[in-house]
């Protein structure tokens, strides 16, 4: 029987870069290297990747990789992503869910690239500093006219309803406790840190806008940002069309009836009422200006 | 001079990111490596089919052979564009008209079925190699009162002028598959519209032709003996190659008796 993809490396989780025309000449950079197709799609594509990775275990498994599929254009940096100590003025910076990383990292006082408690929660757990002191690396790295190209997940979404869902559930077998009120506050700071700058697409917008990024296009993205099946430009609304899709995993009875409540859920909420701000990921890509 | 030489000798600035607005439609369908996006530029739109791997690039190269063979001499001309990077890219414009859902059913199609049977036959008999699209389906077609334009040709190969008809059969069991909602039980409107297609496509035939005789049977034979050519797998594919023969049997009878 033919199945002759199967000698193929298959890169298709990173049809989100499709969005980005790479030209050969690019030199890319990609922050977090989170998602390890990217990367090798990337440098595929252009003439060399950087990649700073948070981790070392991460670092060597990725270089392991990119050994494998004989990829030779590309740097990994173990390094703050603070410090701008790289020779080279990037085409395009890619970053993969690697805000929401560095927001985490912050919020518990870990440092970004380390697993150690270095930073103190005083200086290091304002979001909105963390977010802009971030961008503003990045638009030193870039050369005018480069492309930014950002992923992420709706975590605003998963984690309200998530914690919504334990506080209704503790509310059912505690009736009138102390022990609710952190619950409260754990998820008053959880929308706070999420939809104050990160996660949210307009304070994102504006972050970015201020500091000195233009053409900004943002997508919705299904049914997640590390496998898109489908990419939805939002200011092209009307004239997309939008069937949900799903990635098909087999499985018995059940996991088909969850699929199949899934899909016309979803047909409801982004066909018909059009809420694409619930929209599992997003994509956003802009550009420096010239 | 000093200047001009110091222009020349300066390394090419890089161009600005041409950052097109795109709508990422499918990706990785049937395993095929391969993403589509329906591009956004100024006032124009057109379609981007792009591989994610090698076995994509195979895919496409494979596809603008048959978009090349298939609008050849076509009027107006239709230009497709491959882009040869590491990972190959194809451009394909975007076609006006009416669009047919994957899910489409024989009832309420049947004069676009037979418009398209007739097309075929045209279409098919004109050309001076015989070609199978491979995946000739209704949501493959986007269709006006004047032209048929016909997509996807991912499936595409060079066959022999035996194999006519091919085609047609697959599209109608797909369409059979859909209306009987794979229950392959079909009202008697239906069967009489199927015998009436096979009549009107038997009429384009040769007489060594090596599908019409027991259509349905002929056809998944054809398929399963020239997978390769297929670019797929077909056994994931298409609903034709897993059909039992009792089904394919029964579908013969009614169009041919």
């Amino acid at each position: 029987m033919l199945v002759p993809q199967n000698n193929y490396a298959n890169l298709s989780s990173a049809a989100g870069l499709g969005l980005i025309s790479f030209d050969e000449n690019y030199i890319v950079v990609d922050y977090g290297c989170m998602f390890f197709d990217s990367i090798v799609y990337a440098s595929r594509l252009c003439k060399k990747v950087v990649g700073i990775i948070p981790s070392s275990e991460r670092l060597n498994t990725l270089q392991k990789r990119l050994v494998e599929e004989g990829i030779k254009n590309y740097d990994l940096v173990d390094a703050d992503y603070k410090e701008q100590h790289f020779e080279e003025v990037f085409d395009c910076v890619i970053i993969n869910c690697f805000l929401e990383q560095l927001l985490i990292r912050a919020k518990h006082g870990k440092s970004i690239f380390s697993d150690n408690k270095t930073r103190s929660k005083k200086n290091g757990n304002n979001p909105e500093k963390i977010t802009i002191g971030f961008l503003k690396t990045v638009y030193k790295g870039l050369r005018p006219g480069g492309t930014l190209y950002l992923s992420y997940a709706n975590k605003l979404r998963i984690r309200t309803l998530l914690l919504f869902i334990k506080l209704a559930i503790e509310s059912l077998f505690i009736p009138i406790s102390s022990k609710k009120a952190p619950s409260f506050i754990s998820l008053l700071n959880v929308i706070y840190l999420f939809s104050y700058c990160l996660l949210s697409q307009k304070g994102l917008e504006k972050l970015l806008k201020a500091n000195g990024f233009i053409d900004i296009e943002k997508y919705a993205v299904f049914p997640e940002h590390k496998c898109p099946l489908k990419i939805i430009p939002l200011s092209r609304l009307d004239e997309c069309s939008y069937e949900p899709v799903q990635h098909l995993y087999g499985g018995g009875s059940l996991r088909r009836i969850s699929a199949g409540v899934k899909r016309r859920v979803d047909r409801i909420i982004f066909n018909k009422l059009k809420l694409f701000g619930l929209s599992p990921s997003f994509i956003i890509t802009a550009r420096k200006a010239s | 001079m000093a200047s001009l030489l110091h222009l020349l000798l300066q390394p090419e600035k890089p161009r600005d990111i041409a950052l097109m607005l795109c709508e990422l439609i499918t990706n990785n369908t049937h395993n095929n490596n391969i993403a589509l996006y329906k591009c956004y530029n100024a006032d124009k739109v057109f379609y981007r089919k792009a591989a994610f791997s090698r076995w994509g690039n195979k895919v496409i190269e494979n596809e603008k052979k048959g978009y090349d063979w298939f609008y050849k001499d076509s009027e107006p001309s239709i230009n497709t564009r491959l882009k040869k990077k590491y990972f190959y890219e194809l451009d394909i414009p975007h076609f006006k008209g009416k669009k047919f859902s994957i899910e489409s059913v024989i009832s309420g199609n049947e004069e676009t079925i037979g418009r398209i049977i007739d097309f075929y036959k045209c279409q098919w008999s004109t050309k001076d190699v015989f070609a199978i699209h491979g995946d000739l389906a209704l949501c493959n077609f986007i269709i006006d009162k004047e032209n048929i334009k016909l997509v996807d040709w991912e499936h595409f190969h060079y066959s022999d002028k035996e194999f006519f008809g091919y085609d047609i059969i697959n599209m109608l069991f797909i369409l059979i598959g859909h209306e009987s909602k794979r229950t392959f039980r079909l009202n008697k409107r239906n069967m009489d519209f199927l015998k009436k297609c096979y009549i009107q496509l038997i009429e384009g035939a040769g007489n060594n032709n090596k599908i019409l005789e027991k259509p349905f049977q002929n056809a998944k034979d054809y398929l399963l003996r020239f997978k390769d050519r297929f670019l797929t797998n077909v056994y994931k594919k298409f609903v034709l190659a897993g059909s039992p023969p009792s089904v394919l049997e029964h579908f013969d009878s009614i169009v041919t008796d």
